[in-house]
């Protein structure tokens, strides 16, 4: 019985959205909207839950001195701030929670994006080797590629920078095509097995 | 007198229609007129609504020469109106005829709409049928995934370094496909976890991803007997900010030097700054993602990966249920149908049969 | 250990200290190289070159990130720049909640910049004459379909509280009509509404500065004429300031400029890694099949 509710709800409500699609009519919507809203309350349920787990095992983390504690006490420290900042001050533009948010966390934000750079270099370092003809194709594409976007391509052959993009838009463009076939199928019967019931395990098992 | 004769010369749009927006909620329609015959000479048409039995003309928008249609998407279902479409240079304004009266209604049945109902009605079918075909022990090829193969070993190097398994359900919210597919996933490894007792750490994103991975580790271990050995600790709530995420990540990998990482689901810019964190871990990792701008960052950086529909397949590949490779070979036959349909089309289309357009959705 | 083998195996430390020197050097030794112009870059050059001074404006809408700012920043100052040279009116505008601060900041430094070297008042910049920033706005639809009516009509005041009635530029723009082209530095899917929503509605010309992540997906709308030209990321920029410079607008180059130099050699010490571990990888793999 256990399994057999959420098998039910999830069955009655993923046809009922099928449906509300096929349906241009302000009842359906009314019902989409519905179900978006309650989508909405279970997430607000679900985030108090996320952050009692985030409480739980920080604190316990400190409580018992585990190794780099004092970092759980930053973690709470600033949740606990922020959440005071945000619900005391507002979160208009020129609120302090704002003024923290622009000053403090996208410039972090950034930071890490940065490091990208870093990583896609002994990335590509490590892995860019010609072990196979496959790979010694791949790297000759990177290479043409990189060359022609850089303003020195056009000095080694004027027609570089064109033989790059080519590769860009033609077998690059393609291959990802054919990507996304395969995942809108695997999508679309993903779904489908859910909401049909095959597929279970997300339910723990197949019984 | 060239002003007057420049006026006088302006003919007005004609034959005005207006119809109710087929396939909508209602609350708007479609206004069509012939252009002017000085439509190069104007400078837009205006268009005006009069509502019954009010005669009174309201302008309800314009829009530039060289068009003629205009939607009025502001009307009530309940009344009637008629439009006028005015052609208008400098000053001056020149009235069509009005149209007949119209009234805006919704539709029970989106017609746009109707190839996707046929597409999933023929789908259902295949997957009724492959999943019937081996439900009677009808034995289905599925090609080798090493990606997937390597789940097994993986564990295994886990439990004999004595070191946990990270697994990351991808960064988007439970809304996505992907991270549908990651929970499938996530429920097949949570069983291998549990029969070896190695501890896991599943880190979220999003609330509500939390809570369903919770459940489905929890599950898993209820599903291999030991409902004792699951701790809360295992799944644990990170931030939803996206680089304060991987941060997070990137510092459990590097404070609790996790074994195997798994970075299954949607992924966006964080991908590598993960991926890399680990390789130089020396975790093995296995990731697998719909993405496809993010998933050379995955082939760079791991030891393996799941590309595309991979992913989907999962699920069926690890846990070898018979329904599930089923319907594995239903989807691949949808896609040899789809292509064969866009061939086809495509090669109609040389010779002027045009049907390209029963694919578009509205 | 082998040198064929030490350069296969080089420590990710010192790929990062050289990435690292690599990214700093162009910002304190300065050098030029010529860019190759795309031609989306020349097209939107091309477009504002097109425009007569003093007549229609050029409605640049801000629409960019602190996260994107490297990429897109430039590619304001230097239309700004461009725009300002030839007397085109600029009518600044975000529909991107984090943008109004760029916008400001993008329109103070151009204008302390020429204003500095203006010789008298007529060459002067002067706000509300020359430019003009609106603001942010919510409601991104409806405010730019509802722009094809009336400006004012939307933004009744502008960002510094101004009625825009008041402003002499907002008395002679009324609407789209008044607008030579609407130019969107986004990194996000702005550019294809503005083509979706007042290009098909009220015929404006759009044209395109995007981050090079998101450039891609938009060469379609360059080959059907729905963009009037596009900067695609920092290599974008950085052309714009080199088709500005050789048109004598202005003397030095922007900051792209140097960023493109930083990207530059950093992909040749990228190249040049690359080929190291492959020439050790090589003969480590002889050996290995020697022995």
């Amino acid at each position: 019985m256990k399994r057999r509710i959420p098998l039910i709800i999830c069955f009655a409500i993923g046809i009922l959205m099928i449906i509300q699609f096929m349906i241009p009519h302000p009842i359906s919507r009314e019902f989409g909207s519905t179900v978006n809203k309650w989508y909405i309350v279970l997430a607000a349920f679900a985030l108090v839950l996320a952050i009692g787990n985030l409480i739980r095992h920080h604190g316990t983390k400190i409580r018992r001195k585990k190794t780099n504690w004092p970092y759980s006490i930053v973690t709470l420290t600033s949740m606990v701030a922020m959440s005071i900042i945000g619900f005391a001050g507002g979160v208009d533009p020129k609120s302090l929670y704002q003024t923290i948010y622009l000053n403090v966390l996208a410039p972090l934000g950034s930071t890490m994006f940065a490091l990208l750079a870093y990583y896609m270099a002994s990335a590509a370092y490590r892995s860019f080797r010609a072990r196979s003809l496959e790979a010694t194709l791949l790297l000759a594409a990177a290479f043409i590629v990189m060359i022609g976007f850089m303003p020195f391509g056009q000095y080694i052959s004027p027609r570089l920078p064109a033989f790059a993009e080519w590769i860009m838009k033609v077998p690059n463009m393609a291959s990802q095509r054919g990507i996304m076939f395969g995942v809108a199928f695997g999508s679309i019967a993903t779904a489908l097995k859910i909401i049909l019931g095959i597929e279970r395990s997300w339910l723990g098992g197949k019984k | 007198m060239a002003f007057l004769l420049l006026i006088f010369s302006i003919a007005p749009p004609t034959q005005v229609q207006a119809i109710d927006k087929p396939n909508d909620a209602g609350s708007a329609i479609i206004i069509e007129w012939g252009f002017s015959k000085d439509d190069e000479a104007i400078e837009k048409y205006v268009i005006f609504r009069s509502t019954l039995p009010d005669t009174m003309r309201v302008k309800i928008g314009s829009i530039i020469r060289g068009n003629n249609s205009f939607e009025d998407d502001n009307t009530d279902d309940k009344k009637q109106y008629i439009y006028i479409v005015a052609a208008v240079k400098d000053d001056a304004t020149f009235y069509s005829m009005p149209s007949d009266i119209v009234q805006s209604s919704p539709q029970f049945f989106n017609t746009g709409r109707t190839n996707i109902l046929v597409c999933i009605l023929v789908f259902i079918i295949l997957l009724v049928f492959f999943v019937q075909r081996a439900r009677m022990g009808k034995k289905l090829f599925v090609r080798k995934i090493p990606g997937l193969d390597a789940v097994e070993e993986a564990v295994g190097r886990a439990t004999e370094m004595g070191k946990p398994i990270l697994y990351v359900p991808g960064l988007g919210d439970i809304d996505w496909t992907a991270t549908i597919a990651s929970m499938n996933i996530l429920g097949e490894v949570a069983k291998k976890i549990a029969r070896y007792d190695t501890p896991i750490i599943v880190a979220n994103r999003w609330s509500v991803v939390y809570t369903v991975s919770k459940e489905v580790v929890r599950e898993a271990f209820i599903e291999e007997g030991r409902p004792d050995r699951f701790k809360e600790d295992y799944v644990r709530y990170l931030t939803e900010a996206q680089f304060g995420f991987a941060a997070a990540v990137n510092g459990i990998m590097l404070r609790e030097q996790p074994a195997t990482n798994f970075f299954i689901g949607r992924f966006w810019a964080e991908s590598l700054i993960m991926a890399e964190t680990g390789a130089q871990t020396g975790a093995i990792q296995i990731a697998g993602s719909d993405s496809v701008l993010q998933l050379p960052f995955f082939v760079a950086a791991c030891d393996y990966t799941l590309i595309g529909e991979e992913l989907y397949a999962a699920s069926a590949y690890l846990s070898h249920e018979p329904l599930l490779m089923g319907s594995l070979k239903a989807q691949d036959y949808g896609k040899l149908i789809v292509f064969v349909i866009l061939i086809l089309f495509t090669l109609l289309s040389f010779f002027n049969i045009d049907l390209l357009h029963l694919l578009e959705v509205q | 250990m082998k040198w064929y083998e030490a350069i296969s195996k080089i420590d990710r430390r010192i790929i990062y200290l050289l990435l690292t020197v690599f990214v700093i050097l162009p910002f304190f030794v300065p050098f030029k190289i010529r860019q190759n112009i795309m031609p989306q870059t020349q097209r939107l050059f091309d477009f504002v070159e097109s425009i007569p001074p003093d007549d229609k404006v050029v409605m640049i809408s801000f629409d960019y990130t602190p996260q994107t700012m490297p990429e897109c920043h430039p590619m304001a100052i230097a239309l700004l720049k461009h725009c300002f040279a030839r007397n085109i009116p600029v009518l600044g505008l975000s529909f991107d909640i984090q943008a109004p601060g760029l916008a400001v900041e993008a329109f103070t430094t151009v204008v302390n910049e020429l204003n500095l070297k203006a010789s008298n008042y007529d060459d002067s910049l002067f706000y509300g004459k020359d430019y003009v920033y609106l603001g942010w706005k919510s409601g991104f639809t409806a405010a730019v379909l509802d722009m094809g009516e009336s400006i004012a009509g939307v933004f009744p005041r502008d960002y510094f509280k101004h009625p825009v009635d008041s402003l002499p530029l907002m008395q002679k723009t009324k609407n789209y009509k008044d607008v030579a082209i609407a130019i969107v530095l986004s990194a996000s899917a702005y550019p294809e509404y503005w083509v979706l929503y007042p290009q098909s509605r009220y015929g404006v010309k759009v044209g395109a500065g995007l981050t090079a992540v998101m450039a891609p997906k938009y060469y379609p709308f360059l080959q059907t004429g729905q963009f009037s030209g596009m900067m695609s990321g920092m290599k974008g920029a950085a052309e714009y300031e080199h088709l500005i410079v050789e048109k004598g607008y202005t003397k030095k180059l922007g900051r792209a400029e140097t960023g493109m130099n930083s990207q530059s050699i950093v992909h040749l010490l990228i190249i040049t890694i690359i080929i190291l571990g492959n020439i050790g990888f090589f003969f480590s793999r002889r050996d290995q099949k020697q022995s």
